[in-house]
């Protein structure tokens, strides 16, 4: 009878939460956008030293950049802050004149001098964001004369080295290092010369359509919209970003309406969510590869045949059929999808006969050992078992590593690795030599030169007629030329065997509910939310 | 006749009192020894960490410049972070610091330690409080329950469940919930501490939601805050629930075989007297070790839980920072964690006096 009477109770008290929280459930505002997405790679707001893709999106739409690329068409340079751009005859500098009337979010003007001084500042700190201006030549000796603002509407870079101004021009489109600080604003804040990065690495002093409300590392980061942009308010009073890693409660808040956007969803949840009548699932194809990458410091892998044998042992179809889908698509040329210059696909394939008869002639008739270092996520560790698997087939035993990036990269920084899967490659910029420069190019390989920002040094791989070929059509200004030396590079380093094979070209997946419109995912990752409204 | 009053023996003269300072020392002596072990404690956790930190494969220069950043970039950050100095002069300089109240700031958010820790500790504390009361407050009853009926149906099933409980993962509750009470039955509250309309309305007075928005008067916060906590801190309290619930009913089982057990029924008393005026009443101490060691595990922060729901709390901030390399924030947090335990083993043992008449001098 008592047990009756406590079971009755507790119906009645759930009936009661159930009714509760069905009045209580908050769908999203209609002028407010909800974003779900990992943040672990957030790490600061500090346009001179921020990595990763979490926060390329955020600074695109928190401050603005000095061009800007078509989505739909990378190779296409839009007008930003700059109205118009002009590169001299002799390709050695680039004007830039800057548009009139825009403010900052603090109320400042924008000038030419706070692009100038914005850039300057990357090279003066000389933090993790300076590396693709030091490709060029700039340094924080020469920076100071190389950009500057000649008025307060005329912006001058001078090239210290020959180099093709579109590539510095894509940078200035893509890079998180080149959008437009507020100088004032972040000087006021400075401490003991570090020319405001304390402050910024929580703050934001910026021109762009969204002002920065609020960072909760590993939790939100909320942003209003700036009445006062220059292109007309946003359509959107409010972005809202929530740290979110877990797949699957992501993708029941995107169900529920809870979450207008979500990226970085894992493969099932992503196909599962196609079904839903309510969402949508956009592809952005990104310029970045999946490759395995071998060490060439490792006497087998020296060898040509080892590796020629190590390409036939790569089941590019299996991986991308099964594993891939949502996480990339088929490539194998070290050259991004899409660009004039990249070769069509080879079309490598599994060959176990093939990379037998290479094994046995290079003195591995009955394979070897070694080892593959993996991220442990998916779809890297993925990949590496199925890539374990097929050497096997051939006799190779290899034992997988696993691990965070920090360590993965890192034993690839040290070269201390033999097989390593991993992703990378430039790629932001929609260049060859982006590619080609982050995978292919070693121009010293000593272990003293400790190029770890190529990863052509990291696999020991060294090849001067590959450089030289690198370094020519890099400066070529005859575009047909340019795209032939590019596509000969391509030919030569099939030919040589690179150490890096691409697999799959990186495709990152948006969720998004319907209603969200205009929401355009941007292949550099710069995807701006001004014009994004929901439709209700 | 002997004049016993004149001229006594010593051993029958009266025992002088003894000098204020060595009464005094005495009183100390022993909240002395205990605060030196403490300390004692914590330094050596606090090495243990760092050495451990610098030793293991992971580098927090990578973390910060990312995987292609060239040498000179490198080695300047490696230089900004003071990694370039001798290991002790590293921990000295550590020390100092401490010392000033200074933790350091976090490589994760750029922030210093302290003012992270205050901000992700009171969430992990939401929400483990809520947990230990429901582990508790369920389990304790039911472990007492299923002793009491030793090999009934209903002993049996609270056995199953608590060993469902204990055995299942718990991010597979947390997964099951969310997909039952909140995306099915649109009874609980999705990711996250509160519905993202509400979120900084109230002023982070404790950091402590449910306290804050009560005490601002903002209800509305409240129900949200309190939906979404729920089913997280269910989900950690089923837990802890199987466990207190099992560990009460093998303390119960021993009391109830007791001599004075069956004394106390022949007398007459009622069954109900029996079980929990005397054989529950011996328990109590042992109980309260139990959960105050639950406790201290949900205080270090349930990271899995803290993942599925995405709420912002303590685990997985030392997770967080573990993976990163970022040494200050995990030192910080292991100090935290010191803290907790030593201050709730400080705690039961004053309750222990309260529940335990033996134990009082």
């Amino acid at each position: 009878m008592k047990t009756s009477k406590l079971l009755r109770r507790c119906a009645l008290a759930l009936a009661l939460c159930g009714t509760a929280g069905a009045s209580l459930h908050a769908k999203t505002p209609d002028d407010q956008l909800v974003m779900g997405f990992s943040m672990n790679n957030l790490l600061t707001l500090d346009p001179a030293s921020a990595t990763g893709n979490d926060v390329v999106e955020i600074a695109a739409n928190l401050y603005d950049y000095l061009i800007e690329l078509d989505p739909q068409n990378t190779s296409k340079m839009l007008p930003g802050l700059a109205e118009n751009w002009k590169i001299a005859p002799d390709g050695r500098s680039i004007t830039l004149n800057v548009r009139k009337g825009v403010k900052f979010q603090s109320g400042q003007a924008l000038t030419a001098e706070d692009a100038a001084w914005s850039l300057q500042r990357v090279l003066k700190l000389n933090l993790a964001l300076a590396s693709p201006w030091k490709a060029y030549g700039f340094t924080a000796g020469n920076v100071d004369k190389a950009i500057r603002a000649t008025d307060a509407h005329t912006l001058v870079i001078e090239l210290p080295e020959a180099t093709d101004p579109k590539m510095v021009l894509y940078t200035l489109a893509t890079s998180v290092s080149a959008v437009v600080l507020d100088r004032k604003k972040v000087m006021e804040n400075e401490k003991n010369g570090d020319m405001g990065a304390a402050w910024l690495t929580t703050h934001a002093a910026g021109s762009g359509p969204f002002a920065l409300a609020d960072w909760r590392a590993k939790d939100v980061l909320l942003m209003n919209r700036f009445e006062g942009y220059w292109r007309g308010p946003a359509k959107l009073k409010r972005v809202i970003m929530r740290h979110m890693t877990e797949s699957q409660s992501l993708r029941l808040m995107v169900d529920r309406g809870d979450l207008d956007l979500a990226s970085g969803m894992s493969a099932p949840d992503v196909e599962a969510m196609k079904k839903s009548p309510d969402v949508l699932v956009q592809p952005v194809r990104r310029g970045t590869l999946y490759y395995v990458a071998l060490s060439m410091k490792n006497p087998q892998f020296a060898d040509k045949r080892v590796r020629l044998a190590i390409r036939s042992l790569i089941d590019y179809e299996g991986i991308n059929a099964s594993v891939m889908p949502n996480y990339g698509v088929l490539h194998q040329r070290p050259v991004q999808m899409g660009l004039p210059a990249t070769l069509p696909s080879p079309g490598y394939k599994f060959d176990l006969p093939a990379a037998k008869k290479l094994l046995a002639e290079a003195g591995f008739p009955n394979g070897f050992k070694t080892t593959i270092r993996v991220l442990a996520d998916p779809p890297f560790i993925n990949i590496a078992t199925s890539l374990q698997a097929t050497l096997a087939k051939a006799g190779i035993e290899a034992s997988v590593i696993s691990g965070t990036g920090n360590q993965i990269y890192g034993a690839m920084r040290e070269r201390n690795f033999d097989i390593l899967v991993g992703r990378g490659g430039g790629g932001a910029e929609p260049h060859p030599h982006s590619s080609l420069r982050a995978l292919v190019y070693n121009p010293d390989n000593s272990d003293a030169a400790k190029l770890t920002n190529f990863q052509g040094w990291r696999t020991s791989f060294f090849s001067p007629e590959l450089n030289q070929l690198i370094e020519k059509a890099e400066v070529e200004r005859d575009e047909q030329k340019q795209t032939a030396a590019y596509q000969e590079a391509q030919r030569l380093y099939d030919s040589q065997v690179g150490a890096i094979q691409p697999i799959s070209q990186m495709v990152d997946t948006v969720v998004m509910r319907k209603d969200v419109r205009n929401y355009q995912g941007h292949p550099a990752a710069t995807t701006r939310l001004r014009e994004v409204f929901k439709q209700r | 006749m002997e004049n016993i009053l004149s001229d006594p023996s010593p051993s029958l003269s009266l025992p002088l009192p003894a000098p204020q300072g060595s009464l005094r020392w005495r009183r100390l002596a022993p909240l002395g020894r205990r605060l030196l072990s403490v300390l004692l404690t914590l330094l050596g956790l606090l090495l243990l960490t760092f050495v451990i930190g610098r030793v293991m494969p992971l580098d927090p220069v990578l973390a910060i410049v990312g995987p292609d950043a060239d040498k000179s970039t490198y080695e300047q950050v490696f230089r900004q972070l003071g990694l370039d100095r001798p290991l002790p002069v590293q921990f000295g300089y550590y020390l100092r610091d401490l010392l000033h109240g200074d933790l350091g700031h976090a490589l994760l958010t750029g922030n210093k330690v302290t003012e992270d820790i205050a901000r992700v500790f009171p969430a992990t504390m939401e929400i483990a409080t809520l947990a230990i009361l429901f582990g508790a407050c369920v389990g304790i009853p039911l472990g007492v329950y299923a002793a009491t009926r030793r090999g009934t149906l209903a002993d049996h099933l609270v056995r199953v469940v608590s060993l469902f409980g204990y055995s299942t993962p718990v991010f597979w509750f947390g997964m099951m919930g969310l997909l039952v009470f909140y995306a099915w039955l649109g009874w609980a509250g999705g990711a996250g501490r509160v519905d993202l309309a509400f979120d900084g309305l109230v002023p982070p007075a404790s950091g402590l939601l449910l306290l804050d928005s009560a005490m601002a008067g903002e209800w509305e916060v409240f129900r949200s805050a309190l939906k979404h906590v729920t089913l997280p801190a269910c989900i950690l309290g089923l837990h802890s629930m199987a466990y207190i619930s099992r560990m009460t009913r093998s303390f119960m089982l021993a009391q109830l075989s007791q001599e004075y057990i069956l004394t106390a029924r022949v007398k007459g008393l009622s069954e109900r007297g029996v079980v929990w005026h005397h054989a529950f009443r011996n328990i109590l101490v042992q109980l309260l070790t139990i959960v105050a060691l639950a406790y201290g595990s949900l205080l270090e922060g349930a990271v899995l839980i803290e993942t599925v729901f995405a709420w912002p709390g303590f685990g997985q901030y030392l997770t967080s920072s573990l993976l990163l390399g970022d040494m200050n924030a995990v030192m910080g947090c292991v100090l935290v964690v010191g803290v907790i335990f030593i201050t709730l083993n400080l705690l039961s043992d004053a309750l222990y006096q309260v529940f335990d008449p033996r134990t009082r001098r």
